[in-house]
């Protein structure tokens, strides 16, 4: 199977002294890839690399076995939510709509998936809140909504639970476990590693600007959905 | 204090009675100065946000340009373009001296480094992660530009309006290159110049006061667009 992402033989440099050099790297698609490994290892760095965000100095980045000829059409199909991700100034509506007015989606459409969307995130009626009003969780799941809207093909989250309180972990979890079903590969960074293990069905863990190992683990949200259908 | 007073008085009973003279040059100060703002707006607002979002070699260098050329004096200005489009100048066959023309390019190159440098503070202000989002959401290059622009709007608001202040306060450029010619060239600046050096300093405080007022409706009509 062509893999979603593949990365060979890359090198980012930044001024300080930081070397990130990633040998190679392939994700298959509609997998959950958790990237763990102490600050400063390159994940959001690499993260970014995969977002078209930064260019390597060296190196392939390749989307489903080609290098993209054009970066927009290309981040057109995968994004980024930051740790700390921005809303834009005005609703919550206008920032979901956003990328969806960018992919010239019809305007019945654009409602009907903000609307499905803020209930799966669990914000429901949150359409015409204001972004500047919304806490740091409800900022973190709307970023999220404003991601999964136009339905990615890699799905990048940096640090995406440090915002969120325990009782919304599980349901963001939940929702995590669940995007692959939809064709959505994921890659989320994080210091958790039994959250790791609980979601990532492959672990990639980084240091000092290293791969240094992948390791599979099966996600317990599998082996729950697994068990409760049994049960049934 | 009589004098004042008295100046003061007869210079609102000339705004209030609609003085043809008060007319034609409030009129030729507000032609001037918009059509100025408007070109300094388009050139200044891409150059501002150019100058903010690119890292290139010779950056530093066009900023510290830029800081100087917003102090630039506006009888160098007008000194400037009169060589240009006087007859024996490059530009004279073009016939713009003395034009209302003349005068909204003198204005425009003296607006455009303020316009640019208010935007430029405004971007290098403004929250980093703002492009970087639009770009992750699938935006091209000027798309994520336009959406921080939105996103700093207020900065480029006052951009305008201090463009436009400038512009419409100043008086060598219009002098020099408007010529102060009655009905065409002659701005509230100008005319302010001209009568209180013939001893009409009620007229010129009729202009002084439309002047304010023009900088106070700008500045009410800004906190408008503030507050929706």
């Amino acid at each position: 199977m062509t893999p979603v992402l593949s990365i060979q033989d890359l090198v980012l440099c930044h001024d300080k002294g930081f070397r990130l050099s990633i040998d190679q790297l392939d994700l298959r698609p509609g997998q959950i890839y958790a990237l763990t490994g102490p600050n400063g290892s390159g994940k959001s760095t690499l993260l970014r690399i995969m977002a078209l965000l930064s260019l390597p100095q060296q190196g392939r980045v390749c989307f489903g076995g080609a290098e993209p000829a054009n970066h927009t059409e290309q981040r057109q199909k995968v994004t980024l939510v930051e740790q700390s991700p921005y809303l834009f100034q005005g609703t919550v509506a206008e920032n979901l709509f956003y990328g969806l007015r960018l992919r010239r989606i019809e305007k019945e459409e654009q409602h009907r998936r903000i609307k499905l969307m803020l209930s799966i995130v669990g914000l429901e009626g949150f359409e015409q809140r204001l972004a500047k009003e919304l806490s740091g969780g409800e900022i973190q799941r709307v970023a999220l909504a404003r991601a999964l809207v136009f339905k990615p093909d890699l799905l990048l989250l940096d640090e995406p639970t440090a915002n969120i309180d325990s009782n919304s972990l599980q349901a963001f979890e939940a929702l995590l476990s669940k995007l692959p079903r939809y064709g959505v590969t994921v890659v989320f960074s994080t210091h958790d590693l039994s959250q790791s293990a609980r979601l990532g069905t492959e672990l990639l863990q980084i240091e000092n600007g290293r791969l240094i190992n992948r390791t599979k683990s099966e996600s317990n949200y599998t082996n729950v959905n697994r068990r409760s259908n049994a049960d049934g | 204090m009589g004098y004042l007073a008295d100046s003061f008085i007869s210079a609102v009973g000339m705004i209030f009675s609609f003085n043809r003279e008060v007319q034609l040059a409030v009129w030729t100060s507000l032609y001037t100065s918009s059509c100025s703002i408007a070109l300094a707006a388009l050139l200044g607002i891409p150059a501002g946000l150019w100058l903010g979002t690119r890292q290139f070699r010779g950056r530093r260098l066009m900023i510290t340009l830029l800081n100087t050329l917003m102090a630039l004096p506006t009888v160098v200005v007008g000194l400037v373009l009169f060589g240009l489009f006087s007859r024996q100048g490059p530009l004279g066959s073009l016939g713009l001296l003395f034009t209302p023309l003349a005068m909204i390019a003198g204005q425009t190159v003296l607006a455009t480094p303020i316009v640019a440098n208010y935007v430029l503070s405004a971007v290098s202000g403004s929250d980093r992660r703002i492009l970087d989002t639009a770009l992750t959401l699938g935006a091209t290059h000027i798309q994520a530009c336009t959406q921080l622009l939105k996103e700093i709007r207020f900065g480029v608001m006052a951009a305008v309006i201090a463009g436009f202040g400038r512009v419409i306060a100043e008086v060598g450029v219009a002098m020099m290159l408007g010529g102060n010619i009655r009905g065409t060239t002659r701005t509230m600046t100008t005319a302010i110049a001209l009568e209180t050096s013939k001893g009409e300093f009620a007229f010129g405080l009729s202009l002084g006061i439309v002047l304010l007022a023009v900088a106070l409706l700008v500045n009410l009509f800004l906190n408008f667009l503030q507050q929706r």
